[in-house]
């Protein structure tokens, strides 16, 4: 492969990131190639010493996209951290993908039951006192105000759950980046 | 499935390894693939995104430098957490490859 032809296909890889990382990553291989030059080789024996394009565009994209997840604690960075290891294709995460599917619908569920509670709260408290309730209105306050704080609390400790789960995750595409595989095989 | 082995064992070196060079003196990405290439057998172009990552956990900084021909270099150096991390890791590694030897030895 040439230094044009490799390039090209890192920078197709690499579409979707902010453009100075674009510019940066592009520069250190740029150099890398003109380093190799200097010491040498061939075009073609630096890119094959370099490895797959495409693979490499994949890690370098994966590693940007769980990076925002550490700034960025929000919705769509942890859909994005998700995908980025899910396209890493380590094949342990397609065994892994049932259990993740699994937990991932038990916490939708718990989070939709948490959201039901804080309104069935809600409509006890506002309702309650006038639907002549046994023990008197007070009880009936007190117990919509109870529901709405332990559904509050619950989707707390949901979204620490839900923090800690896919941290996990991005500790285990970390793990599984094929960081060593050499070159050649590849 | 000695490959996946082998593979898991260089992952965990790597890091290691690009510390180690750093603390010995600042160097540039090309320099510090070709030497780890050579020795661990990586595919070169891994060390940069390694680097990046390094680099977005604090542990390395970059500086630049004119070169006599060419654009100016991008050098490597260890920051003071790089150099703790690099320390704290040698002893670990130290330790684990101590104690796996030791059995490896008593399996012969």
């Amino acid at each position: 492969m040439t230094r044009q032809a490799f390039i090209a296909r890192l920078r197709e890889g690499l579409r979707g990131l902010p453009p100075q990382a674009i510019a940066d990553i592009v520069a250190d291989y740029d150099t890398h190639f003109a380093d190799g030059a200097a010491a040498g080789r061939t075009e073609a024996e630096v890119a094959e010493a370099l490895g797959d394009p495409a693979r490499l565009a994949r890690e370098l994209h994966a590693e940007s996209t769980l990076t925002r997840w550490k700034e960025e604690r929000s919705p769509s960075s942890a859909a994005a951290a998700v995908f980025a290891v899910l396209g890493l294709g380590a094949i342990d995460i397609l065994i892994l993908l049932p259990i993740l599917m699994t937990v991932g619908a038990t916490l939708f569920g718990l989070i939709i039951a948490v959201i039901a509670v804080f309104f069935a709260g809600g409509v006890v408290f506002a309702a309650g006192p006038f639907m002549d309730p046994p023990g008197g209105a007070i009880t009936a306050l007190l117990a919509g105000i109870g529901l709405m704080a332990g559904a509050a609390s619950g989707g707390a400790v949901l979204s620490l759950v839900s923090i800690g789960i896919i941290n996990a995750l991005v500790w285990y595409g970390r793990l599984h980046y094929r960081l060593l595989k050499p070159a050649l095989q590849s | 499935m000695p490959e996946a082995i082998e593979i898991q064992l260089k992952k965990g070196a790597l890091e290691l390894c690009v510390l180690a060079l750093l603390h010995r003196q600042d160097n540039y990405a090309y320099e510090i693939a070709a030497r780890l290439a050579d020795a661990i057998g990586m595919g070169e172009g891994t060390i940069y995104p390694l680097m990046r990552r390094l680099q977005t956990d604090g542990l390395v900084e970059t500086y630049l430098v004119e070169s006599p021909a060419g654009p100016p270099r991008k050098y490597y150096k260890l920051s003071e957490a790089g150099k703790r991390s690099f320390i704290s890791q040698q002893a670990a590694w130290s330790s684990f490859s101590g104690a796996v030897e030791d059995i490896l030895g008593g399996a012969k």
